[in-house]
């Protein structure tokens, strides 16, 4: 991602942080500074935690999936036992006396996962593909299952809350407030988010993606592939550790909902979708999730549907998720043909957004007739009253998502040729 | 007397019943070119996996300066100062051209499994790689994905990435195969350069490359090594021209 590794000249200097690299960081740290002020609600504060959180876990998944080659179904293990032991240290602080500031939790919580990727590694790190992937299931499981037998440790289905405003105070703050809560989360996400991406530049990072492109290569030029794997499934396992603290901070309790499979699969679908060829991707896509779960929440009971048929068209058209689309773009910006693209895409962009709008209008409608009450068919939709029960309305949406739709396949090849143009070099290479 | 730089001894290997490398004695000395010929199925391949630790062996030794090597994990033996080329392309095609030499020189410029230093800073290895990428002519082609390199390219990066942990013994498997006359030629010229003072193996078809390069060669026919010499008397040994044109001979006089 950074510029600096681009050029010959730039990459041999001895600066060891360049403005380049420092630049975007600095920006994030200011975004997220400000965030609060514009949106102060309280349920806007839920939502941001939510999101940093989200992208703390997801990052850390993106290591073993995007730089390490390692699919995981059970990577909300090492996030829940993080916040389960997290929130049992928590229970410490306030009924035994146990000294600990709130701020310092997320460690304590890390180096449980960290310690559980250790053993859990130790044997599932030995392969990568199927292997990895099968025992990440199984370990997925068993964790899930025992955390409702467990009912000592795990609470069983109530799960295990506490307060986190028992521990002493950190500089004036007890973190009963939303805002504290705010701060103490997102500046544990740019440490987080900081060190997972220095992870990634150090010698040790980079051999993950050795061994992900060919571990056999990597083997015959003196790495264990297993130890690569392992030290990554490690280092992910702490981040995931403090991910789950946050959580325990944040909401005051943990179920097993925390570490079950639903959770694990969730991660994998939200860092695929953000796209895990790149350290920004898992970002991107957190955040989508995020803000689709919990706004498109509001307004719709099948958000988890259009989320399904978002991964489903990624994993079909893009396979390299949102931050994949972003670079692709890369190219005809150095062109300086980007401009190509504009006009096409403009075009496009109506029909595109009325044959989404519509189609998402078709599912909506059939769902209200569906589960609505007997003779109430009175339903809004786009701040259109209409009656859900009668044919005139899904007719019409579906005219319009077929309208809308042969518009769309009527730009494609337009666009197609605009993004040929606008990738072409212009002479001859 | 100093030890080889590699020695074979009584090497076996059989996958079933299929014994495929059937007691090979070799010693390479330090310093020498050598090469194996032999027919199509002749276990050159699995001989170099036995020596690299791919496989390991079903009976014998294989022995890196005296050191008895066999039955190791291919990342130590590699560690022991041993490297190898393949076949088919191996390298990581999703990564630069530079990350891939550089991936080949960490392990030895002592990084390891390091995650205290950061890469980019680390002058030493950026300063090897790039030598590395000019003696290979791939400097040019520095920050491209090697996925993306022609075939020739790929081959020379293959043979970049061997070499680049400094290994005393170089092992390549056909650094010529699917080449034009002309990148082989550029091949073979790169390969003599890069394996100054240094032992090599080489497993290649190509003949005219093989008496070009080779100190020695060795001739491996169904698993045996039939003989192993200069190349002025393999060229005239009457059983190598058996094993190259002989069974159907064979048939024919019967």
């Amino acid at each position: 991602m950074t510029i600096a590794s681009k050029t010959p000249l730039t990459a041999g200097t001895k600066r060891l942080i360049s403005l380049s690299t420092v630049l975007p960081w600095a920006f994030a740290a200011l975004f997220l500074l400000i965030l609060p002020v514009v949106f102060q609600t309280s349920s806007a504060l839920t939502i941001m935690n939510q999101m940093a959180i989200t992208i703390v876990f997801a990052l850390s998944y993106n290591m073993l999936l995007g730089q390490g080659g390692m699919l995981s179904f059970g990577h909300a293990v090492y996030m829940g036992i993080g916040g389960f032991f997290a929130m049992h240290v928590l229970n410490m602080v306030e009924y035994q006396g146990l000294w600990l500031p709130l701020p310092l939790l997320p460690i304590i919580g890390g180096m449980f996962g960290m310690l559980f990727a250790f053993i859990i590694g130790s044997f599932s790190t030995r392969r990568a593909g199927t292997v990895f992937a099968m025992i990440s299931l199984g370990v997925g499981e068993l964790i899930a299952a025992c955390s409702i037998i467990i009912v000592v440790f795990f609470g069983g289905e109530e799960g295990i809350s506490g307060d986190r405003t028992m521990g002493p105070e950190f500089f004036g703050m007890d973190f009963a407030s939303q805002s504290e809560v705010y701060y103490l989360t997102v500046v544990w996400l740019m440490i987080a988010a900081i060190l997972m991406y220095l992870f990634s530049r150090t010698p040790i990072g980079r051999i993950a993606n050795a061994v992900r492109d060919n571990e056999e290569r990597a083997e015959f030029l003196g790495y264990s592939q297993r130890n690569v794997r392992w030290i990554s499934f490690i280092v992910s396992g702490f981040f995931a550790g403090v991910a789950g603290s946050l959580f325990a901070v944040n909401f005051e309790i943990l179920t097993e909902e925390n570490l079950n499979l639903a959770t694990s699969g969730s991660i994998l679908l939200i860092t695929f979708l953000g796209g895990v060829g790149f350290f920004i991707g898992p970002i991107i896509g957190a955040i989508v999730f995020t803000l689709l779960q919990t706004v498109l929440g509001l307004y719709t009971e099948i958000w988890s549907l259009y989320l399904g048929i978002l991964f489903v068209a990624s994993v079909m058209f893009f396979p390299g998720g949102f931050a994949g689309v972003i670079a692709m773009h890369r190219r005809p910006l150095s062109l300086g043909k980007l401009h190509l693209l504009t006009g096409p895409y403009l075009k496009v962009a109506i029909p595109a957004v009325t044959s989404i709008l519509s189609l998402a209008a078709v599912l909506e409608i059939l769902f209200h007739k569906r589960h609505g009450f007997a003779g109430d068919g009175a339903m809004s939709l786009y701040g259109i009253t209409f009656d859900s029960h009668g044919y005139q309305a899904l007719g019409l949406a579906i005219v319009i998502a077929a309208i809308s739709l042969f518009l769309v396949s009527r730009i494609t090849p337009e666009i197609k040729a605009a993004w040929d143009e606008a990738n072409h070099a212009g002479d001859d290479q | 007397m100093t030890a080889p730089a590699l020695e074979l001894r009584d090497l076996s290997k059989s996958f079933g019943l299929a014994k495929i490398i059937q007691g090979v004695d070799l010693k390479v000395a330090k310093g020498e070119r050598h090469a194996i010929i032999g027919p199509n199925g002749a276990g050159k391949s699995t001989l170099f996996n036995l020596i690299t630790g791919k496989y390991a062996p079903t009976s014998g030794g294989v022995y890196l300066h005296g050191e008895n090597v066999s039955g190791l994990k291919p990342f130590e033996i590699n560690r022991r100062g041993l490297s190898r080329s393949f076949q088919i392309t191996n390298i990581f095609p999703n990564m630069t051209v530079f990350e891939n030499i550089r991936c080949g020189l960490l392990w030895t410029m002592g990084y390891k499994y390091s995650f205290w230093h950061m890469i980019s800073g680390q002058q030493d290895v950026t300063e090897k790689a790039e030598e590395i990428l000019e003696q290979i002519n791939l400097t040019s082609r520095r920050d491209l994905l090697a996925g993306t390199l022609a075939y020739a390219e790929q081959r020379a990066l293959e043979i970049g990435i061997t070499i680049a942990g400094g290994a005393d013994i170089i092992l390549l498997d056909e650094p010529c195969a699917g080449m034009s006359h002309s990148e082989t030629a550029l091949i073979v010229d790169l390969i003599r350069k890069v394996t100054e003072d240094k032992t090599l193996m080489i497993v290649e078809h190509d003949m005219g490359v093989i008496f070009d390069l080779a100190d020695k060669i060795s001739v491996l026919v169904y698993g045996e090594i039939i003989e192993s010499d200069v190349p002025d008397a393999v060229r005239a040994s009457v059983k190598v021209k058996e094993a190259y044109l002989g069974t159907t001979l064979e048939d024919e006089g019967v």
